[in-house]
């Protein structure tokens, strides 16, 4: 039992409490809370298995970004804080597909890594690290940052408002569009639901 | 040290994750768990790389990890813009609700 | 001259260059794409007269094999892309561009004024080249493309006129009634070829099959597996019962390309598929027996259906049904060759029938043979070469039926003397049909052309480009028998231009070794195909290649009885038109099923009762007339109910019950499965992830 052992289990056991509070918490914001904690124990794991640069980098675009990405995403969908439930009908399922895969890939990964003998833990070090994403990594790394631009263009053009010709912000949603170019649709709609019996079509058109 | 432990740990996180995309109701939560599942990959993988490979000169398994955070901070930006245009169409973001694809 | 048979493969591309020309620029033209289907068809057509011409002097001759690979797969198996040229292959590429070529020309004043003008000629131009590549294909994978290809076109233009609902029904179930076939023949062709992976590196290709066949390297499990799933495809392809029932609805599709699909080419596309595995075929009785027995039916009840028709495309439609089983119960008695030379022959006759039908649809605006009449002097063109199509239909001597189809019942013969209950069986229902086929046509050329015009359209010849075609098929439908007839030299004739280097005059069937001593040939050597042949087939094995036929003075007595007697009974029920009265007429439903039953009562008491009880009773032959037309009438009322029962019982409710009861269950199954389909996500992916844990136990146990 090294020192590193002892970080190693220490952080390991408040992630994965992070990890399951994440999953099972009644309320919205401390789900996210506890998301972060997650994120950051898991930084915490990186740095006994001695990547520090990951480390770092868990902390700035997790911690730092993801999570605060997180938690401005359920505030601007104005979900509910406080307690409720949060979780849908497919608990059991849930519960059953989880706990069966940890019990077959545990089984498989004691089975496979088990036995191997500890051993000195030796990273790269940083300048290591950063001649092989110039070298032999460059062409993925130059794609990766494509890939984030393109990301970020789809991001904005998904989220905003939709705006007319001359710029003008639009209130309503792509449904109550369609409604507005074919105003008898939903009317039709109902008609064919209740089956003739609606006549309130008429004051819309 | 061993590497059992980071590969149960990494093994754990990602059946919380799969079970927080079963059971979790709202979409922003469905996405925190599979960043939940991504990051217990990048577990895996590190630990492969300094335990098992230690002298690999190309550092693969650290790079991988890497573009793993890289792309998954992309998903981020791309599933919360999802979220937020299905909440402005429908005022909800439960998975429940989108059920279009229904019989 | 040999050089051409190299580029065969430019017959086939010429259609298909047509219709991409077409699709992209035929609008703009001034004859709307017609004018390049039309020459690239005839380039083709002459292309493949020379080839047939070439193979045909040089009979018999060894097979001409070009391929390149396509995807070198490794694990010893190689994808060719390749074509085989014989003259089973030449035949086809003759009568398939032939009947596409006058097609093209007949279509293009036939579809005048169609919307869809262009869309047509695309279709047809595909058509055409689907049907050569299934052709010339030297893989029987190469087979299966251009047999779907086929499908497809055969789909889409049965419902070309996709704005009536009843058009896209049929169009829907001629896809998948022959789909269901096809499954048979994909599976057919895989369990044929994993007999062959240990052997060649390329174990779809055709000659290889047949050479391993006959040289016994495949088993007798991968023989009869094989060659019964591929009789399956080739049952609902080639409309055999009971999946025939495709074929009379594929008549939504608009006439002419009922004479080029679902007459001349694509349904035969089946009997050619057996003659090309014909040396796999004859390796094994049962195969054999079950082909003979299915192409017996259908020969028989196809042809009783024709009689209770008013549409006159349904008449020809299951008369193709009738003669389509004709082919495949020859193939079933080891006429090769006579099978072929049927579907040869029948494919210029068949042709002709529908593109005369199509002229006088165009004439009349109706289907129905009873809203015709009189048509002999407004259309005398369409009228002779109508007849021609007719006496060839029905088998008139000297006509090409004629000789192909008695060469098919001397087939049967051959083999019943081989000791084949299956040879009996084809040699006496195949009279008996040719009895019915002769009285059906016989029924609709007098309805159609004797009496007074019951249409509300002044009739009108149609024009020289729908004629042309007319008169070149009529020809052909006589000319074309002398291929193989008693006139035809020794060599080179039909017989020898299919021979193959495995089919040759020498080979027999293995099965029959021993077992043909038992019976010789009933009669003398007079009833035996060849004069070579009669000694033969009383104690030896029996031939595969007949030789050429001889004269056979008793079946041509019996044929000529028939045919006067078939025709004598027409023109007594028909021969003065409809009766005005008829009532049927303005009903409108069901009006064929009515036609026939009113039609009988009415003919029956108008023409046998009446002149019976009134005129003859004076007569001082009084007894002889009563006995005399009671025969007469006898067998008249025989014929009809049988077809009325047929048509009841087994299509009306064993066939389509069954097919019903089919889209019934599937569409109950659909109703409780749907519910899985609940929409919910979570749920997919929990049950996505379950499997994944059931996978990997699966594979844990399995180690």
């Amino acid at each position: 039992m090294t020192g590193h052992d002892v970080v190693f289990v220490l952080v390991g056991l408040l992630t994965a409490g992070g990890a399951v509070l994440t999953v099972t918490s009644k309320n919205l914001m401390h789900a996210a809370l506890f998301f972060a904690v997650t994120l950051g124990g898991i930084a915490g794991v990186f740095l006994p298995l001695a990547a520090d640069f990951l480390a770092l980098v868990q902390i700035v675009v997790y911690v730092g970004a993801v999570a605060v990405l997180f938690m401005f995403g359920l505030m601007l969908t104005r979900a509910p804080i406080g307690r409720e439930a949060l979780d849908g009908q497919n608990r059991g399922l849930a519960m059953a597909v989880a706990g069966g895969l940890f019990v077959v890939l545990s089984t498989l990964v004691i089975g496979a890594f088990g036995d191997l003998p500890t051993a000195e833990v030796t990273g790269p070090r940083i300048d290591d690290l950063g001649i092989a994403i110039f070298a032999d990594w460059v062409l993925p790394f130059e794609v990766l940052s494509m890939l984030l631009l393109a990301a970020l263009i789809g991001a904005i053009v998904l989220a905003r408002r939709e705006t007319g010709e001359s710029g003008e912000e639009l209130t309503v949603t792509r449904i109550e569009m369609a409604q507005d170019r074919d105003p008898d649709a939903l009317e039709r709609e109902q008609a064919a639901l209740t089956s003739g019996s609606g006549g309130d079509g008429e004051e819309h058109a | 040290m061993s590497p059992i432990g980071p590969l149960l740990l990494a093994t754990f996180l990602f059946c919380a994750g799969v079970y927080g995309v079963i059971a979790r109701r709202n979409a922003v939560l469905v996405l925190i768990s599979v960043e939940l599942m991504l990051n217990a990959v990048n577990i895996n993988l590190v630990t492969f790389q300094n335990l098992l490979y230690p002298g690999d000169p190309a550092v693969t398994g650290q790079m991988f990890a890497l573009f793993i955070i890289g792309v998954a901070a992309a998903e981020v930006g791309v599933g919360l813009a999802i979220v937020f245009n299905m909440f402005r169409n429908r005022a909800s973001v439960d998975v429940d609700d989108a059920d279009l694809m229904r019989w | 001259m040999d050089a051409l048979l190299e580029y065969a493969w430019v017959v086939v591309a010429l259609p298909l260059l047509s219709a991409v020309l077409i699709t992209a620029v035929g609008k703009q033209l001034p004859g709307k794409g017609s004018e390049i289907g039309i020459a690239a068809l005839g380039l083709s057509w002459l292309l493949a007269v020379g080839i047939a011409w070439e193979t045909f002097v040089t009979s018999p001759m060894e097979p001409l094999e070009r391929s390149i690979d396509w995807s070198p797969l490794g694990g010893g198996f190689v994808f060719e892309l390749g074509m085989l040229v014989d003259g089973l292959t030449a035949v086809m590429l003759l009568l398939v561009t032939t009947v596409s070529f006058m097609v093209h020309v007949y279509s293009r004043e036939y579809m005048h004024g169609e919307p869809r003008y262009t869309y047509f000629f695309a279709m047809l131009g595909l058509f055409t080249f689907s049907m050569l590549l299934l052709v010339v294909a030297n893989n029987l994978l190469l087979a299966v493309i251009g047999w779907e290809l086929v499908g497809l076109c055969s789909y889409l233009l049965i419902g070309f006129y996709w704005e009536g609902k009843s058009n896209q029904d049929a169009a829907n179930k001629a896809f998948l009634t022959t789909k269901f076939g096809d499954v048979g023949l994909i599976v057919g062709v895989i369990v044929l070829s994993a007999g062959m992976f240990g052997l060649t590196d390329t174990p779809f290709n055709i000659i290889e099959i047949n050479e391993a066949a006959v040289a016994g390297q495949l088993s007798t499990t991968t023989i009869v597996l094989g060659m019964l799933l591929i009789f399956l495809g080739c049952m609902s392809k080639s409309g055999q019962m009971p999946l025939h029932v495709w074929l009379p609805d594929a008549m939504a599709g608009p006439t002419p390309v009922s004479a080029l699909i679902h007459a001349a080419t694509m349904v035969t596309a089946g009997v050619f598929l057996l003659a090309r595995l014909f040396p796999v075929v004859a390796q094994n009785q049962a195969v054999m027996a079950t082909i003979a027995i299915f192409g017996v039916l259908t020969l028989f009840f196809g042809g009783l259906l024709a009689l209770v028709q008013d549409d006159l495309k349904k008449i020809l439609a299951y008369s193709t049904i009738s003669q389509l089983g004709y082919m495949v119960a020859a193939i079933g008695v080891g006429g090769y060759a006579a099978s072929i030379f049927h579907l040869f022959t029948h494919g210029f006759f068949k042709a002709l029938l529908f593109l005369g039908a199509g002229s006088l649809i165009h004439a009349v605006h109706s289907n129905n043979i009873s809203d015709m009449g009189g048509m002999a002097k407004a259309m005398p063109h369409t009228f002779w070469t109508f007849i021609v199509g007719s006496l060839a239909l029905a088998g008139f001597p000297l006509t090409a039926g004629f000789f192909s189809k008695d060469e098919i019942l001397i087939a049967g013969e051959i083999w019943a003397g081989a000791g084949f209950f299956t040879g009996n069986l084809v040699y006496w229902v195949g009279l008996a049909a040719a009895f019915v086929t002769t009285f059906y046509m016989a029924r609709a050329c007098f309805l159609i052309f004797a009496g007074e015009n019951r249409s509300h359209h002044p009739p009108h010849e149609s024009g020289k480009l729908m004629l042309a075609p007319l008169m070149v098929l009529a020809v052909l439908s006589v000319a074309s028998g002398y291929l193989l007839s008693p006139f035809s030299p020794e060599q080179p004739n039909f017989e020898t231009w299919l021979a193959t280097p495995l089919l040759d005059a020498e080979a027999t069937f293995p099965f029959t070794e021993g077992t043909a001593a038992a019976s010789g040939v009933a009669g003398d050597g007079v009833l035996a195909a060849g004069t070579s042949l009669a000694a033969a087939a009383g104690d030896g094995p029996v031939k595969v290649l007949h030789g050429v036929p001889s004269w056979h003075p008793d079946l041509l007595a019996i044929v000529l009885v028939l045919f006067s007697l078939a025709v004598f009974l027409a023109y007594r029920f028909y021969g003065k038109g409809l009766p005005e009265r008829d009532p049927t007429l303005s009903m409108g439903r069901f009006t064929d099923v009515l036609v026939a039953k009113y039609g009988f009562d009415d003919f029956g008491y108008r023409y046998i009762v009446v002149p019976v009880r009134d005129k003859l009773s004076a007569a001082a032959s009084y007894s002889s007339n009563v006995l005399i037309d009671g025969v007469v009438a006898g067998v008249g009322r025989a014929t009809k109910s049988a077809a009325m029962t047929t048509y009841r019982v087994v299509d009306q409710q064993v066939i389509d019950g069954g097919i019903n009861g089919a889209a019934f269950s599937a569409a109950w199954w659909s109703e409780k499965l749907k519910r899985i389909q609940s929409g919910d996500v979570q749920k997919y992916a929990g049950v996505l992830v379950a499997g994944t844990i059931l996978l990997v136990l699966a594979f844990a146990a399995a180690r």
